[in-house]
């Protein structure tokens, strides 16, 4: 018979179990997956791998629990029915018993609709219900349609999930007891925050018997943020996160430490609730903090595991490579799955012979996209590193003569190593310096080998316990035995070969590029903002119009627009809650009147024409600097901050950069703060993401968003309690679409500003007046409630753009600078009339122009 | 009854770009019933297309007419007048009727002018929901009546899964789980033991998985009826 799991063993014996979860990586590097087994490897029992987990591509559930085997570690491996049929289920459950794996859990899956394949055909040919009474059959020796399994049966210590806090909530014990009946015999649960209610479903559990018949396991899930917990609360289906553990997170100062004591003191409390026989600890992309949590919950040290055996050993080879023109060390580790059932044999030398005779081409080749592939796999900070190297690759490729490669291996003083130089005559001249690090006879074997034709890709020979080259400018003495992979930049300017890449890395870190520049700036003389006030005396309505009859000329509207609050604290902002037509105020009320935001963008503008530049360019380097002008020289009410630079088909920076320069400015000013992103749907998430997480506490407002993105960008709006930007391109019924589906997610109308997508005065105002109009009319005289929303227009950024704009001053054509400004202030104050309640301009005098003509449209 | 939906008219244009007298076709059945190619729509496609190509300065002669039926080979008789007369046909009926203009006519080339979307009801005006997906074998006496196949995102047949919150689907917020509906409704009858029983897993040859589906009233066949079927 079959061999027991280590999971399966201790429950059997009545050991609290912990179980934790890995999601594999986004791509085929191996050493993610290691590297968080060996984070979690000793504080766990055993570990779960998810299976696509919200149904994004990821390394498969079975070969990443192959690779957790190979650190020692039990894996969980999970199992979806989301993309397999019953044959694709069953030939794999064949495959993960033959590789050793023992554990299975049984899910359904998450729907593709969340994924990032929504394309996708799902299957769901079995539910998991079906799907845990299909493993058993197997296990009992028959396939699904009855056939008998002849040879060796799969063994599987069958799990499954349930969701105590779903509805129907009587329900779930119900259906708990069917998959038990089916054959699940433990079960994770989902993450638990609500104890209270865990335990009622506990005791249900109790009086149906299922406890005897079935191990459970708690999840606890350490919310490693406050956006991150409220994400949860508003976004994640079927979980709930009581306020006071908001309240908790929103209290602390270090708040991933308050995250940590929340796991700890709910697993302190499920583990007095009886039948709870474990806690399964799901820190999603936060591995780290399992350990912590384990220790501080007294669960440390685990049993251990009984001498740990995996079906394969995994070779490794560990290859350094160093570019010099880009100055990158990346060392690579590649492996070998190797049939070896053998004792542990981790050394075993690599047969050199069969690849030595390949074109240098495809060595070139195979050097370069590997450095891409190793890449890849790096943080975000490292992506302008990728262009490099694509655009070394190109170099190389297109004239391989033009430049020498030098390769080589550096050397570490504590080491003596023996050395090989070989030169080649050939035309693209390769230097190489192997080292070897571990004097092994094999070593010698390797060296007439390699002399032929120095290929890139053999890989000297070098052991695991390698230590790889050590960051230099940080602590040359930190010398540790390390295994993932590392890459270096180091900003070597001065060599011309380099130059191209440090260049555009620059690029990317904005700041230092621009002070140079500012520092020698023409004195140029700002007018002074202020305009002189209307001509002519106000007569009001009721006297013009005393000989009519009111009701010839009054139409109360029947709808009111929603307020939105911008901003927090005595300096927030309101918009909207108008109930009429903006500026009849013989029919009704604009309480808040139409509000002005200056706008900013994160780098320096490079289109913008003299006559608007010249107000800001003694702050254009600093962002900070610039918002805090506005405020303070310009009275600006609110800031937006056009994040232009991480415009993928413009600058692209990253949305690191953003988030520091949000930072810079919710610093410098405390007036509220709307942040626009590029407009790119995808971009706009990751970036938007980011800041949310700065500005959120500060009320800010975040958008654009559209159709495309509306599902996430919603939902971070909701962690955050944020209002947004619905951006719909210039139609009624895509706008009032939007909104819909905005609401539909959660997120109330009073959290929403229209963006009805304006053009400017002689490129399409008409067009956009008539829509806002309608949107208008039908808010409030046709009781379209789902339109009921203020609406925002970003004036400055399409007035600026226009050719009139930037005409220099001549006969034809007029003053330049009173040219953009009356353009920007008539495309301003025709919007308002057409409803804009939120505008967003850039110049200070067209700002004050607009102000004064509404201050005198407003007496009455 | 089947519900269609006018497929885009720059579509319908890009398959008529080459002609210069055609025909739109509508029917009188279900897509008629759910305002997709009645008698209303053909005069709407047929004046949008002449509209449009006379902007494009390429005028087309359009002519109009709606069958009865196009799910008939009797209905489809009259079609022999225009052949010859038309260079094309663009049927505004569901993916059947032109399927089998395609298959009694193969001489004249025939294009959808509708996207066939699903078998469903209607609402109220202007609004038609999916009910069945005609898999084949009937599952929803079990079910207090409601289809967890046409209805459920998931195809479920277990009960609920974890996304169900507040009776609402997680796919399609704005949708009832119908899950949550069936044992509502099965609890309030005292038939909830109907659910604790493990449902085994559906055989999906009924539902297409077995190729073409045909069904054969010997009793009504003529002749020993016509096969192979086309």
């Amino acid at each position: 018979m079959e061999i027991k799991s280590h999971l399966e063993e201790l429950l059997s014996s009545g050991k609290f179990v912990v179980t934790a979860e890995i999601g594999p990586p986004r791509n085929a590097d191996p050493e993610v997956i290691k590297k968080k087994a060996k984070i979690l490897k000793g504080y766990v029992d055993a570990v779960n791998i998810t299976d696509c987990q919200t149904a994004v591509v990821r390394v498969s559930s079975m070969a990443s629990a192959v690779l957790v085997m190979s650190e020692g570690l039990e894996p969980v491996m999970q199992m979806t029915c989301r993309d397999r049929n019953r044959i694709g289920i069953q030939a794999d459950l064949l495959g993960a018993s033959a590789l050793g794996i023992k554990n299975l859990l049984c899910l359904t899956g998450d729907h593709p609709k969340f994924g990032n394949h929504p394309q996708a055909k799902p299957v769901f040919d079995l539910d998991s219900i079906q799907l845990i009474k299909l493993v058993r059959g197997l296990k009992e020796g028959r396939f699904e349609n009855g056939e008998e399994i002849k040879g060796r049966r799969p063994y599987f210590f069958i799990g499954a999930a349930e969701n105590p806090f779903a509805e129907p909530f009587d329900f779930r014990p119900l259906r708990l007891a069917k998959k038990v009946k089916a054959g699940a015999r433990f079960i994770q649960t989902q993450i638990i925050y609500n104890v209270e209610k865990f335990r009622k479903f506990m005791e249900r559990c109790r009086e149906l018997g299922l406890l005897d018949k079935v191990y459970i396991l708690a999840g606890i899930t350490p919310p490693k943020s406050l956006g991150m917990a409220k994400y949860m609360k508003y976004n994640v289906p079927g979980l709930e996160v009581p306020d006071e553990i908001i309240k908790r997170l929103e209290d602390a100062k270090d708040k991933k430490e308050e995250g940590i004591q929340i796991a700890v003191d709910i697993i302190q409390q499920v583990k007095e609730i009886p039948g709870v026989c474990g806690v399964h600890i799901m820190a999603i992309e936060w591995e780290e903090a399992v350990p912590e949590i384990v220790k501080r919950a007294g669960l440390y040290p685990r049993e251990e595991a009984p001498s740990f055996m995996p079906p394969f050993v995994v070779e490794k080879v560990v290859e350094k490579v160093v570019e010099k023109p880009v100055e990158v060390i990346v060392e690579k580790i590649i492996e070998k799955p190797v049939e070896v059932i053998v004792e542990k044999v981790i050394e075993k030398e690599v047969p050199l012979e069969g690849e030595m005779a390949e074109e240098k081409i495809f060595t070139l080749i195979e050097i370069l996209s590997d450095l891409k592939a190793s890449l890849k796999s790096l943080k975000a900070g490292m992506e302008s590193l990728e262009e490099g190297i694509a655009r070394l690759e190109e170099e190389f490729l297109k004239k391989k003569e033009a430049r020498p490669i030098r390769k080589e291996v550096i050397k570490r003083p504590e080491e003596r190593p023996v050395e090989r130089e070989t030169f080649i005559e050939e035309k693209p001249k390769i230097e190489e310096k192997v080292e070897e690090v571990v004097v092994k006879p094999e070593a010698k074997e390797v060296k007439p080998e390699v002399k032929p034709e120095v290929k890139p890709e053999i890989k000297p020979e070098v052991k695991p316990e390698v230590k790889p080259e050590v960051k230099k400018e940080e602590a040359p003495e930190e010398i540790k035995p390390r295994e993932e992979e590392k890459i270096e930049v180091k900003p070597v300017i001065e060599k011309p070969e380099a130059k191209e890449i440090v260049e555009e890395k620059t690029k990317v870190e904005v700041k230092p590029e621009v002070k140079l520049e500012t520092k020698p700036e023409p004195e140029v003389k700002v007018e002074a903002i202020k305009i002189g006030g209307l001509k002519g005396i106000y007569r009001p309505l009721s006297e013009r119009a005393k000989n009519l009859p009111q009701d010839l000329y009054m139409e109360k509207a029947t709808g009111e627009i929603k307020e939105v609050v911008i901003g927090k604290g005595d300096r927030a902002i309101k918009v909207g809650g108008v109930s009429t037509l903006n500026f009849h105020f013989f029919e009704g009320e604009m309480k808040n009147g139409v509000k002005f935001a200056f706008e900013i963008l994160d780098i320096k503008p490079e289109d913008w024409p003299e006559s608007l530049s010249k107000y800001y360019r003694d702050v254009f380097h600093d962002p900070a600097l610039w918002a805090k002008k506005c405020v303070e020289e310009y009275g600006a009410e609110a800031i937006c901050l056009y994040l232009v630079g991480t415009d993928p088909n413009f600058l692209n920076l990253p949305p690191q950069h953003a988030k520091k320069v949000a930072e810079a400015v919710v610093k410098a000013v405390d007036v509220p703060i709307i942040v626009w992103g590029s407009g790119n749907a995808e971009k706009d998430v990751e970036v938007l993401r980011e800041v949310a997480d700065i500005v959120g506490e500060r009320g800010a407002v975040i958008g654009p968003i559209v159709e495309a993105n509306h599902r996430t960008l919603a939902a971070v709006a909701m962690g955050y309690n944020t209002p947004v930007i619905a951006s719909s391109p210039i139609d009624v019924n895509l706008a009032k679409q939007l909104n819909i589906l905005l609401e539909n997610m959660g997120l109330p109308l009073d959290k929403i500003l229209m963006d009805p997508s304006i053009g400017a005065l002689g490129y399409g105002l008409e067009y956009t007046y008539s829509v806002m109009e309608r949107i208008r009319l039908a808010a409030l005289f046709a009781q379209d409630t789902k339109l009921q929303v203020p609406f925002i227009c970003s004036i400055g950024r399409e007035v600026w753009k226009t050719k009139e704009a930037g005409l220099p001053t001549d006969e034809l054509m007029g003053k330049a600078e009173s040219r953009g400004i009356l353009m920007e202030a008539l495309t301003g104050v025709t919007l308002a009339l057409a409803g804009g309640d939120l505008l967003i301009m850039r110049h200070p005098k067209s700002i004050e122009l607009c102000k004064e003509l509404f201050r005198g449209l407003s007496m009455s | 009854m089947i519900i269609a939906e006018r497929r885009p008219i720059p579509e319908i244009l890009r398959n008529i770009e080459n002609y210069q007298k055609i025909l739109v076709l509508g029917c009188r059945g279900c897509v008629a019933i759910c305002s997709a190619g009645g008698d209303r729509e053909v005069s709407i496609v047929a004046e949008a297309i002449r509209l449009a190509r006379t902007l494009q300065g390429k005028p087309i002669e359009v002519l109009e007419d709606t069958f009865i039926r196009q799910c008939d080979p009797e209905y489809l008789e009259p079609l022999k007048d225009y052949q010859g007369k038309v260079e094309a046909v663009v049927s505004l009926a569901c993916g059947v009727g032109v399927n089998l203009i395609a298959d009694l006519y193969p001489e004249i080339r025939v294009y959808p002018g509708v996207d066939t979307s699903f078998y469903g009801a209607n609402l109220s005006l202007g609004e038609w929901v999916e009910k069945c997906r005609g898999c084949g074998d009937c599952i929803i006496d079990r079910t207090a009546g409601l289809c967890p196949i046409a209805r459920c995102a998931k195809n479920l047949l277990n009960g609920p899964c974890g996304g169900s919150q507040g009776g609402r689907c997680e796919v399609r917020k704005d949708m009832p789980c119908i899950w949550h509906e069936i044992v509502e409704r099965l609890k309030a009858r005292g038939e909830l033991e109907k659910l604790l029983e493990i449902w085994e897993p559906k055989d999906w040859r009924p539902a297409g998985g077995d190729g073409l589906r045909v069904r054969v009233r010997e009793d009504l066949r003529l002749n020993g009826g016509k096969k192979p079927w086309r």
